[in-house]
Parts: C-alpha cells; structure tokens; sequence
C-alpha cells in the first residue's frame, strides 16, 4: 500500500512552522499539518483527501508542555496516560486509547483534530470507487452520502475521538494559531457538525494547546467508553462526566460531554445543569442518563448498530455518575 | 576400526598423518546415557503405558519425541531472518499489480489497455485472454481462471494485472486501464442462491443443477430415522447463523516469479501446498510440470486461507514470462480478503433427539453455505458440514442435507477446522439443550454416548484411538465442574463443548489412495554425520519441519541440530499433499519413520559387523550403538556411519506413507475418512454484562487428544492459538457484507480479531491415546482443537444468562437485543434481575452415570485387547455390534438420495434437492 507522494516540511519552531504555512497558503498549496500521523497517515494510504504538503510538528519542541492546566497539542497520548501532573480524568481517558504502540505516537492535538469515520469513506481507493465514491471525498464526482442518500449536503461521518469528551466535561479551551496570528475559544465552540469541516480550524490554523481552568483539579471525572475489544477500537460511545462537590458534600458542579456518537463531540450542559438543580441521587442520574440518550442521534456507519449505541448511552451514562448516586443534593 | 590401522588398498605415505574422521556429532561433545523413564516399558523402559504398547515402540530412542521443543526454524523467525513471500528480492524483478473488478457480477464488454502500456516504466500488461486454461483446487471443480475470462464474479475479482519498474507506476497504469462492463444481476444472500436465476454464476454444462447457483448439493440419511423422532423425549431445534470468517494470517499473500535463464520457471510462493499450485501452474502456463520449480517461502501463518492455487500465483508468472524479468506481487490487506477462502457464512438447521435413556437417537442437520464466487474446497466443505459430526457420539439416526451455492462474494474455502466448526458449535449447543430438557449434567451424558475405541460411526468411518471420555473427566475436574455448573450467579457461567476431526484426509485428490502415497520423505546422511531430510510438507508456521525432524531424530538416535529440512523446493521435495486437513504430524511423519527405519537399519548392521554382536539385539541411544545385553558393546554413531558408508557413501533412502483401505461405498463416503480422529473436550468460563451484552471470556481449561504429543509445546501452542481463533469467531470477527453488498471491513481494524486483552487463561491438557497408525502413537493437534471453543463459549453464556443464542459472533449488540427481548417476556426491568438457569438432577441422571461407568470399563478392555471384535454405531441401541446396522435391521437405513416424500417439504437446503440437473431434465436441455 503506496502513499502519493507529498513533500515534507519539518520546522523546528512554531514561527517557522507558521511562515512555512503562510508561504503555502499564498501559493494556493493544500497541506496538512501532520503531528503523530496514527491517523493522517492510514488515510493518505487508503489515498483519503492526500494533500501535496505536509507540515510535520514532529520538531516543534513548544507544543509539547504538559502542566495541571496546561496541555500541548504535541503532548503524546501515552504521556498524558502515565503522567502525575494531569487532570485524573484526563489520564484515565487517554489510557484507553487506541493501544500503547500507537499512543506513542498519537498526540493531544492529532486526538482532538481526528478526522471523522464512516464504513463508507475510511475505505481503499478501489473499494470506494466501486460504490462510486461518497461525499466525504468525492473525487471530484459530487458523489452522494452513502449513509443517507439524497441529502447531498450534509457529511454524517462519526468523530471518534475519546479526549474531546473528557476535555469538554473538564471546561478546556483550546488555543490556535494561523499565519495570521493566534485565538483562543472554549472547546465546546472548536467543533462543527459537519463530517468533513468538523470543526473551526481555518486554512493553515492549527491548535496550539488546550488549558483548563484553574479549579480544574477540585473536579472529579469518569469516562465511560464502548467497543468491542479492549485495544485498538475507536469508541462506538464516549461518555466523560466531571463533577465539583462543595465542602458539605452537596453537588457543586456538573457537566456531561458525550462523543463517538455523531459527527460532532457534544457538553450536554442544559441537561446537566437542569439536573444538578434538582439533584436526589439515583434517581437523578436515571434521569439524566435517559435525557442524554435521548439527545443524541447516531447513524449507521461504525462498527455497533446505532440503536445500540444510542441505547448504550443510558448505561454508559449511568456508570460515568455511579459515584454521584449517593450525593443527595446540590447546592 | 582404530586411527592407526592400516587401511587397505591405499599405501599412507611415510610421515604423513592419518586421514582424520570427518563429523562432529552434533553440538554436544559427550553421548548422554540412554533415559530409561523415555523408553517404553513395551521395551524394557520404564515409561508407563496405560493405553497399550505401540507399534513404534521399538523405534524409541529417547533421543527427541516428548520434549518440550522450541521450532527448529524459530530462530530464524525471532531474528528477523526468516524470508516471507515479500522478502524475496530478485535482480531486475519489476512490480506486479492487479485490476481488479469495481463490481459484484458483470460481463467484460471490452478491455483497452493501450494507454496503460504506453505508461513510461510499465513493462508488461496482461489480462484474462492470454489464460484461458481454466484450475481449482479440487479437479472436480476447476472454475477459476488467473484472470477473468468472460464475466466477473464479485468486487475485488481479478480482471488485468500490470507489471511495472515501480509500484506507483503500476498503480498508475491499472488507472489507465478501461474496462467497459455490463453490469448483471448480482446474489448476496446465500438463500437467493437456492433459486433459478437468468444468469447462473457459473455455468457448469450438463452437470447444472436447474438454473440455480446450487454448487454442490448433499443428502445423506442413515440410521433409523422415523424412529428418531418418534422416540424422542427430547427435541432440540435450532436455526443457527454464522457469519463468514476470514483467517487474518499476518502474511498478506506475496508472490515472486522468474524465468530462470535455462528457461524454467521458479515461483517462490507462501504456500501450504506447493504441489497444487506446481499442477495449476502448468495448466495456465501450458508447459509440463518438470519445467517449474514452485519454491516456498516462509510462510506468514495459512489456516487454509494458502492452500488452493491462486489467480494471482498465476499473474505473476504470465508477467514474468511476458516481460522477460521477475515480477513479484505483494496483497494489501484488502486484497487478502479479496481472496478469502476463509470459513463460509452459513445457515444451520439443527434438530437433536433424545431418547428416554439419555441417548442420542438422533441428528439432523441441514447447512446452506455461502461459497462465495468460486467453488475451492467447496465439494468437500458441503459434505464435512454433516458428516462430521456424526463422531464421538453414538447415535441412532443421522439426517444430513447440505447445499452450497454461488453468490457474487469473494470465496469461502478451506479455514482451521474445515467444514466441522460451525455444524459442530450446533450440535454441541444443541446437546447442552438436551441436557437441559432432561434435567441430567451434559458432561455425564457425553459419558454415557461416547463410540468405543476401534469402532466405525454411523456413516461407516473408521475410529482408531479416542481418547474423548479421558478429555471429558479431565477438564471436569480442572475447572471444578461439578461444584460450579449452573450455581454461579447472573453473568457468570461454565459452558462444556467438545470436538472431533480429521487427522488427515485418507483421500489424495489427485490420484488414487493405492496408486500412489500421500507423502513421501527422502534421507541422505553423508560424511559429517548430518541427516538432510527432504520432505513436501509445507512449515506454515506451525511446525512441520519440526516434527518430522523430531520424527528421524527419534529414530535415529541424534540431537535435532544434526537433522536438517529441506521442504521448500518441488525441485528437491518429494511430491507431497502438502499442509492441509491436519495431515502433516500422522502422514509425513509416518514416512519419516519409514525413510529413518532404513537408515537405521544400516546403521545396525554396520555395528553388527565391527562388534559381532548380533543386529537384533543392538538398541541406539544418543549418538551411540550398543548391545542391550552389554552397554560396553558398542560404537559412536559416527563410527557406524563410517563403516556403513565405506565402498558406497552417502547413505540414502525412502519412506511413504499411504492410509489403509477403510469406509464404505456410497457416495461421498470417501468425505471424512481419516486415517485417523483427534477429540478434544473444553469448558469456558465467561462473564456476560447483562447491561451491554459484553460477552468476555475468563478462562479455558482445553483437553485435546493428540494420540501421543510428539511435542508438547507446539500441542500446546497449538491449542492456545486455535483458542484465540475460535473465540474470534464466537465472540467478534465477521465478514460483513453492508448494503450494497460489498465488503465493509476488508481491514485489521474492523475485522475484529481479539487481542491479548480479550485471550482468557488458558489450561492446556494433553490427552494421549496412542493411536495405533500414528507415528509413535500421535495424531493431529492443528486444527481439531478450536472446534470445541465455540460451543464451549456459547454454552457458558447459557450457563450465565439463560438465554440461548443462535447467532455467531456474539456481538454485544445481539446479545444485548436477547436479553431485552427475554426481559420483556419475564415482565422484568432491570435485566440484572433476570434469573440464572439451574440444574437438578432427574432420575436419568443415574442411568446415565452407571452407563458412563460401564463404557468406561468397556472402552479400555476393547483398547487393550488385540482380538477385539468388531463394533458399529447402533449396539448402543440394542443392535448387534459386529454388523453393520443397516445390515441387520430394516428401519436402519443408508441413503444417498432424497425421496419423494422428502421432497414434498425439504428444509432450507434441502431445497436445492428440487432441482433438476441438466442432463436429466430431458428435452433439448
């Protein structure tokens, strides 16, 4: 399995990485940014959406801090599993990603930039051209979504990628930057519900970092994830509940992030605010694992059935808050 | 003869030195003392017996059979050095690639390949026209063709193929290649497949079953069958579904071929059988056999998936020759499934009957499989399907309706376990139902059902050794059985499954069994002492050149580092079946030992002449010769070697092996006659999370009979492996078609084989029953062991939920989808409340014990005894032992063919009986 041939770029700092980016763009170049490649590289294999340039951060040594707060988007996944200086459920989370093998390589931002999947794109070129290609790379055919058909408009592919929840629930903002200077937003803001834009990044923008806020560390997490094998499966659903409790043992504060169930990663926040106001323990977390499985809409095109998954959200949900049960009452 | 003897008829000049004697005696300096706990007692040993003396017994050395023993060609492997299909790298070779078909069946219109020649660095563009010759497999069904002929017959079938200086100009050139096709009616579901259709898959002539797909069709009754229904107290019926399975070897196929200068050709090929491919070769290419020299490579793990001839085999070839440079060919992953051959989606009617007795009055199955776009092993898997499973149990009746069709998939053929896994996983699961309904332990009322050693089934097939009850009572008491069966809570469960199979299919394809041997083993021991061993039998990794090293090394009295394998060129190789059926250990081996006898026995000689101690009263140790009523007298290997030697050299010699005449004459009752059977017996425990359906497996304890473990830790390997396979298929791997019909997951990453999270712990129990044909009383290990997991784990999941599954895998999702459904049926919410199955014990239980206890007796004296009499499926039922049942009683019947009565309301793929061949429809047909 041959790659198309690309050239290479490899700054060693993010200013000559954004010159090298801004070069590119004002020559109407189509690049990548390439940082592990665990998955940019199998689909240029499978020649997915290939792009003549390909800027690797591999020596872009500023992006690899790693801090209570602080997390650079060359931060490797297996770093943050094994690291004592971040958040809990952040290192929970990225231990069950992917495998150790590739965790070594993948990275924070590759995680949270991870391109959408659907049994229909993530394909050789042979298979996709036997079914005529799809709208996520159409090959110039203005092919059809082969999930849907005859809503040629909108990619359903799924964003499979379990950080985003996790870091949604943990109230991260991400940090980019551009040829045109750098913008911070809340993470909730970054994603966009479309399997090919997938979220805000511009031409020749890149994320930076992610920092969570300063009482990040008074919060409490469990990420509950589903797929068939305990290695190298993407999730099917991705639940990440973080939670504050006050000095009286109350429920201070409470978000719910779900992922790997549509095209977008999503912070259920009404749901959780509307259900911390009338917190009662148990029952509450029924409750709120019937509301959040009934807000989120799969489609066909993983692994798992989505009647499945959508109905695994409920249980996912449900383990996520197991320590909130016996929490009686909010403040 | 001492150093300093005068030698004669050659004058040593004055002063000068003796020759010195040549050979070093293998890399330890010293001859260790013979072990007497390694030498039967049959011969004096003290190694216990308790399944008899073996015919092979005299043969034991001490020297190598039974020790734990790395692969001799592991370090090769481990070091990197081992050379793949892809590691072949031959001056000038030039990349292959292959066009293959964007759709599932259409007919070729037209092929221009102008533009892709006319590519700068392509060298050669080929396609189907220039290989009209047609192959297969099975000489019965040759339907394949290197490329498409006329039509192509699913996605990713082959229809040009490029050779090119590179592989992105290759790739380049198949872009450039324009192919006009007219799209035809393609068949996904097998069941579409039983009907008539315009355009048939495959067009086989006079011998074209109706207008359908029907490929191969079977029907077989024996035993009594009215009677099975109507004495039955208890029924069980199922429809299974399992779905296709692919072997997912780590090697992708890899082919390299070149014409030599001399104007031969050498294909070096990852193979399990080389010598098919040897045959077809010659058929595409038109030239005569002796003009190939087919070269194995390392092979990358087979399973069955590189057993038939392959199309792309034969590109690379036509390639070569075309562009006058080797040409080598190398699959992405996808292509692999592309080819397939793996397991066959399949659906499985199954009917078992008990009687009031506790006994198994009878069977019925009807298997519709999906063949996919090819016939391969097909013929053979249509019949395994039924008719092995008519072992280790005595039964009363046996019904077999067995169809396999066309559908426009990639084919299904030959995979681990062939033909036996998923009919076997039915029976068994539906044997655990019996004993449910009968309210009685299904480990006793195996006990009390098992056939005798040296008996023949219901279908005629020989049983030699079966060591089945002793697999049994071992893995009851390894996994504390009867203590926690039906007693451990919700989500939790023990399941028993057993197995049975072929140790070596007794028909040679191609020729028949008494013309010619199954395998044939060359030896040559020259000058240093070194045994060269030239066998056939393919190493596929699983460890064939290390047996049958173990084999001549046991004879001969050497450590293994003196005997060398050549297996891997026809040019060298004796022609040989290869490594398919699980033949390799029982066939080679036995000829092996024939070729090593020879040796040995000059080797016997020669001592007997420098000694003067009389031949048959020499016995061999390590690397040494000696009297057994003087170990003093005696001499090194070597020196006997040397005397064997003198006037003529290198010692060489033969052995064959070939199976005896056995089974009866009906048609297709050569189908699963073996030399040979290994049983097997596990119990799985597993945890079921009645919340998501997760099914995980926690631990196995497996009990396989091998005859005798010529090495217990490939036995043992090969039992972990066949485990984890097994369980892939049981619990996530599928080919799964979406609804386009293509192939969605054509990748490692969605064909879901478990990691090393999911492999459970596993208890490996080897069982010997020293089979009386096999070489040091052994039989297969390679394939037979994964039978068991599957029923293994489905039972457990029973034993953990009450709820019984018909599906493979096991998905989460499905399982989950029962235990809603299930739930809803009990009026129960919380599926954590659902209530876990019990067993008490009904009066039968004691009948079937006292049963058990008494074939347990009858079972070692028929083994023990050489004047046994005959004894046939159906004295269980009150039959005399020594006729065959059919023979003797009327409502016993042995048929072949369905009659009317039958037709008026077939099974599933039964159905396919409807059809009329051709050549019997009469008229202009």
């Amino acid at each position: 399995m041959r790659m198309p041939p690309f050239e290479l770029h490899l700054p060693e700092s993010l200013d000559s990485a954004m010159t090298i980016a801004g070069e590119l763009k004002e020559e109407d170049c189509d690049f990548d940014w390439i940082a592990g490649g665990t998955d940019l590289l199998p689909n240029y294999k499978w020649h997915l959406n290939s792009k003549p340039h390909v800027i690797s951060l591999a020596k872009v040594d500023e992006l690899s801090t790693l801090e209570p707060t602080h997390i650079g988007a060359m931060v490797r996944l297996q770093e943050l599993a094994t690291s004592d200086s971040c958040h809990p459920l952040l290192r929970q989370t990225a231990g069950t990603i992917a495998s150790v093998m590739i965790r070594r390589s993948a990275t924070v931002g590759g995680n949270i930039c991870l391109d959408t999947r659907c049994f229909w794109f993530n394909q050789g070129e042979e298979w996709r051209r036997s079914i005529d290609w799809c709208i996520k790379c159409d090959c110039g055919t203005g092919a059809d979504c082969r999930v849907i058909s005859h809503q040629n408009e909108l990619c359903v592919a799924t964003y499979q990628a379990d950080l985003a929840a996790s870091l949604l629930a943990l109230d991260a903002t991400i940090h980019l930057a551009s040829p045109d200077g750098s913008r911070s937003l809340p993470l909730a803001e970054f994603f966009q519900e479309d399997g090919i834009t997938r979220n805000v990044l511009g031409d020749g923008e890149m994320v930076t970092h992610l920092t969570l806020p300063d009482d990040a560390g008074d919060w409490q997490g469990d990420y509950q994830k589903l797929r068939l094998r305990e290695s190298w499966d993407f999730p099917e659903a991705g639940i990440a509940a973080a939670w504050k409790i006050d000095g009286d043992g109350d429920l201070e504060g409470l978000r719910v992030a779900s992922t790997a169930l549509e095209s977008i990663p999503r912070l259920h926040q009404e749901l959780a605010d509307e259900a911390r106001e009338g917190w009662a323990g148990g029952e509450s977390v029924n409750a709120l694992s019937v509301a959040i499985q009934k807000s989120v809409k799969p489609v066909n095109n993983t692994w798992f059935p989505p009647s499945y998954r959508k109905k695994m959200v409920r249980v996912l949900t449900r383990r996520a808050l197991a320590s909130l049960k016996g929490i009686k009452s909010a403040n | 003869m001492s150093d300093d003897d005068e030698m004669v008829g050659y004058k040593q000049q004055p002063g000068k030195l003796p020759f010195a004697r040549p050979g070093s005696g293998g890399s330890e300096k010293f001859s260790e003392l013979r072990d007497e706990s390694r030498i039967p007692v049959s011969q004096g040993g003290t190694l216990d017996q308790p399944q008899g003396p073996n015919r092979h017994d005299s043969l034991v050395t001490g020297a190598a059979i039974g020790r734990r023993t790395p692969m001799v060609d592991s370090r090769w492997k481990v070091m990197g050095q081992a050379k793949y299909g892809d590691d072949i790298r031959l001056p000038g070779e030039l990349f292959g690639r292959i066009l293959r078909s964007p759709h599932h069946y259409a007919r070729i219109r037209s092929i221009d390949t102008s533009a892709a020649e006319a590519l700068p660095g392509v060298v050669a563009v080929s396609t189907g026209s220039e290989a009209p010759a047609c192959f297969g497999v099975l000489p019965v069904t040759k339907d394949e063709h290197a490329m498409a002929q006329e039509k192509v017959r699913h996605v990713g079938d082959l229809v040009a193929c490029v050779a090119a200086e590179d592989e992105l100009t290759a790739l380049e050139a198949l872009r450039l290649i324009e192919v006009d096709y007219e799209v035809l009616d393609a068949v996904h579901d097998m069941r579409d497949g039983l009907k008539d259709v315009e355009e048939p898959i495959h067009d086989r002539g006079k011998y074209h079953i109706g207008d359908s797909n029907v490929q191969k069709r079977v029907f077989q009754e024996f035993g009594d069958i009215s009677g099975m229904r109507d004495s039955a107290a208890a029924t069980h019926t199922s429809d299974w579904y399992f779905a296709g399975a692919n072997h997912a070897f780590t090697e992708p196929h890899a082919v390299a071929a070149h014409w030599e200068p001399n104007g031969r050709l050498t294909l070096y090929t990852p193979q399990q059988v080389p010598h098919y491919v040897h045959r077809a070769l010659a058929d595409v290419l038109d030239i005569p056999m002796h003009q190939i020299n087919v070269y194995r490579t390392a092979v990358g793990g087979g399973f069955g998936g590189k057993s038939d001839p392959f199309p792309h085999e034969m590109c690379a070839a036509i390639l070569a020759r075309k562009s006058g440079r080797p040409v080598r060919i190398t699959f992405d992953r996808d292509e692999v499934f592309y080819v397939n051959r793996g397991r066959h989606p399949s659906r499985l009617g199954m009917a078992i009957h008990a009687d009031s007795q506790g006994r198994l009055c009878g069977m019925e199955t009807d298997a519709l499989l999906d063949g996919g776009a090819f016939a391969s092993f097909g013929h053979v898997t249509t019949y395994y399907n039924g008719v092995l499973h008519t072992a280790p149990y005595e039964i009363g009746g046996f019904h077999y309706t067995g169809t396999r069709v066309w559908t426009n998939k990639p084919a299904s053929g030959a995979m681990r376990g062939h033909g036996a896994v998923n009919s076997r996983c039915a029976v068994e699961v539906g044997i655990d139902d019996v004993c449910e309904q009968l309210s009685v332990d299904p480990i006793d009322f195996r006990l009390a059902n098992l056939l005798p050693p040296m008996s023949r089934t219901i279908t005629g097939f020989r049983i030699t050794s079966i060591g089945m009850r002793e697999c049994l009572e071992r893995v009851r008491q390894a996994s504390d059985w009867d203590e926690r069966f039906r007693k451990l809570p919700l989500g939790h469960g023990l399941g028993i499954g057993c197995g049975f199979f072929i140790s070596g299919s007794a028909l040679p394809i191609h020729w028949e069994p008494n013309k010619f041997p199954h395998a044939t083993v060359h030896l040559k021991v020259d000058m240093d002492g070194g045994v060269t061993v030239h066998t056939g039998a393919a190493e596929i990794g699983q460890g064939s050149d290390t047996v049958v090293a173990l084999a001549v090394a046991e004879v001969l009295g050497l450590p293994l580092d003196m005997i060398r394998i050549r297996s891997r060129e026809s040019d060298t190789a004796p022609v040989d079946l290869g490594s398919y059926s699980s033949r390799v250990t029982f066939m080679n081996c036995n000829a092996a030992i024939s070729a090593a006898m020879e040796i040995r026995q000059e080797l016997l000689d020669a001592t007997s002449m420098i000694t003067g101690a009389p031949t048959e009263r020499l016995v061999i140790g390590d690397r040494r010769i000696f009297s057994k009523d003087d170990p003093a007298v005696g001499v090194s290997y070597l020196e006997a070697l040397q005397k064997a030697q003198e006037d003529r050299g290198a010692l060489v010699s033969s052995g064959s092996y070939r199976t005896p005449p056995m089974g009866r004459t009906h048609k297709g009752a050569a189908a699963g006659l073996a030399p040979a059977y290994s049983f097997s017996a596990y119990v799985a425990e597993v945890k079921v999370d009645v919340e998501t359906g997760q099914t995980s497996v926690l631990k196995v304890w497996a009990a396989h009979d091998c005859g005798k473990a010529l090495n217990p830790l490939a036995v043992e390997g090969q039992m972990i492996g066949s485990i984890h396979m097994g369980m892939g298929q049981v619990l996530s791997e599928e080919m799964r078609y979406g609804r386009s019909g293509n192939l969605l997951n054509a990748d490692l990453l969605d064909y879901k084989i478990p990691t090393v999270h999911e492999m459970p712990e596993v208890t490996p129990i080897i069982v010997e029953s020293n089979d009386p044909e096999g070489p040091f009383g052994a039989k297969e290990a390679g394939e037979g062991p994964l039978l068991p997991i599957l029923p293994a784990v489905c039972n457990a999941v029973y034993d953990a939920i009450g709820i019984r599954i018909h599906e493979l895998p096991l998905a989460p999702a499905l399982v989950h989808r029962e235990i809603e459904k299930r739930c809803k049926e009990l009026g129960i919410d919380d599926p954590l409340d659902l209530p876990s199955p019990i067993l008490e014990h009904s009066p039968l239980h004691h009948v079937l014990r006292e049963r058990a206890d008494e074939h347990a007796l009858r079972d070692l004296e028929r083994k023990l005894d050489d004047e046994r009499e005959q004894y046939h499926n159906g004295a269980l039922f009150g039959l005399d032992a020594t006729i065959p049942a059919d023979e003797q009683d009327d409502s016993w019947t042995a048929v072949v063919l369905p009659d009317a009565q039958y037709l008026e309301s077939p099974r599933l793929a039964g159905s396919a009986w409807l059809h009329v061949e051709r050549r019997h429809q009469g008229g202009d047909a």
